[in-house]
């Protein structure tokens, strides 16, 4: 992959942690930092007809980055997204619900390096 | 009323680029960075191209993917999104889509185009395939909005992967959409 910067790692990240309140925990910014990319959850508000298909499409995308080794956590977690998973046969990946900043970070840093490519 | 930005997945996660696409090792945060300023949301947009054709998939114009199965692909991913939207704008959102302007898929004002391409891929780099006009889902999602009574949202695109794209001219564009 020469001239491409991606990180091979990337986070299932709920939607409250990519757009958090004032005082809230803030994932997208931490992610960022640390090279991960983000597959961002429907926001927990959506009603279930509206999460539904979203979800399937998020349990796509998984399956395609796991298919080929990428390393994948998920960050919080949505209603349905177990499912959706499970009805492709992908497992549910590494997950943390973050207390604070300092506890994602640890838990991303705690993960092993992606294999040089 | 909150404000919402729909964006196109990759510009959260560059692993879902095609190879040799990628321009940073996640989160394309120049983008975040604008919406952030102005008070957006963020909602993320599926990629039709990864699930479709995967990670191995090569570079492609908008010919290459412009077939009736992919529009089948990209109507069901439209319905999705369009779903979303259409939550958004009934409790008053305000919703904006950023795409990825060069994309046979993701593009708003600039695609990619070139009726000639196909078989071996030795085709040259520089090749002038970008042209102006919208890509693939970009097009579905607002015939699907359309559809269902929706307006339309102001549309833009981040510029990064065009020929001399300039990081001032394209923040200066992604302001002008989402203020309006």
């Amino acid at each position: 992959m020469e001239g491409d910067e991606r990180g091979f790692r990337i986070a299932i990240v709920a939607s409250e942690l990519v757009n958090p309140e004032a005082d809230g925990l803030d994932a997208l910014a931490i992610l960022g930092a640390a090279g991960w990319g983000v597959i961002q959850l429907p926001a927990a508000w959506y009603p279930d007809d509206v999460a539904a298909p979203l979800l399937e499409q998020v349990a796509e995308e998984v399956d395609e980055f796991a298919r080929h080794g990428y390393d994948i956590v998920r960050v919080g977690d949505r209603a349905g997204l177990a499912e959706a998973l499970a009805r492709l046969g992908v497992d549910d990946p590494p997950a943390i619900t973050p207390a604070s900043g300092g506890e994602l970070s640890a838990f991303l840093a705690a993960r092993p390096a992606p294999p040089p490519r | 009323m909150a404000r919402v930005a729909f964006v196109a997945h990759c510009l959260l996660n560059q692993n879902a680029k095609v190879d040799g696409g990628a321009r940073c090792p996640g989160v394309y945060s120049p983008l975040v960075d604008v919406l952030r300023e102005r008070g957006f949301e963020i909602e993320q947009m599926p990629c039709p191209e990864l699930a479709f054709t995967g990670l191995n998939r090569f570079w492609a114009v908008r010919e290459q993917l412009d077939t009736l199965a992919y529009r089948r692909h990209c109507d069901r991913i439209a319905s999705a999104v369009a779903g979303a939207i259409e939550a958004r704008v009934a409790r008053g959102d305000e919703v904006v889509l950023v795409g990825l302007e060069g994309s046979p898929s993701m593009g708003v004002r600039i695609t990619s185009s070139d009726p000639e391409r196909g078989g071996r891929p030795e085709w040259p780099d520089g090749a002038p395939e970008l042209t102006t006009g919208s890509g693939i889902l970009i097009e579905a999602l607002l015939a699907e909005l359309a559809r269902r009574g929706v307006p339309a949202p102001r549309a833009g695109g981040v510029t990064h992967v065009l020929p001399g794209h300039d990081a001032g001219v394209e923040r200066a564009g992604l302001v002008a959409v989402l203020e309006g």
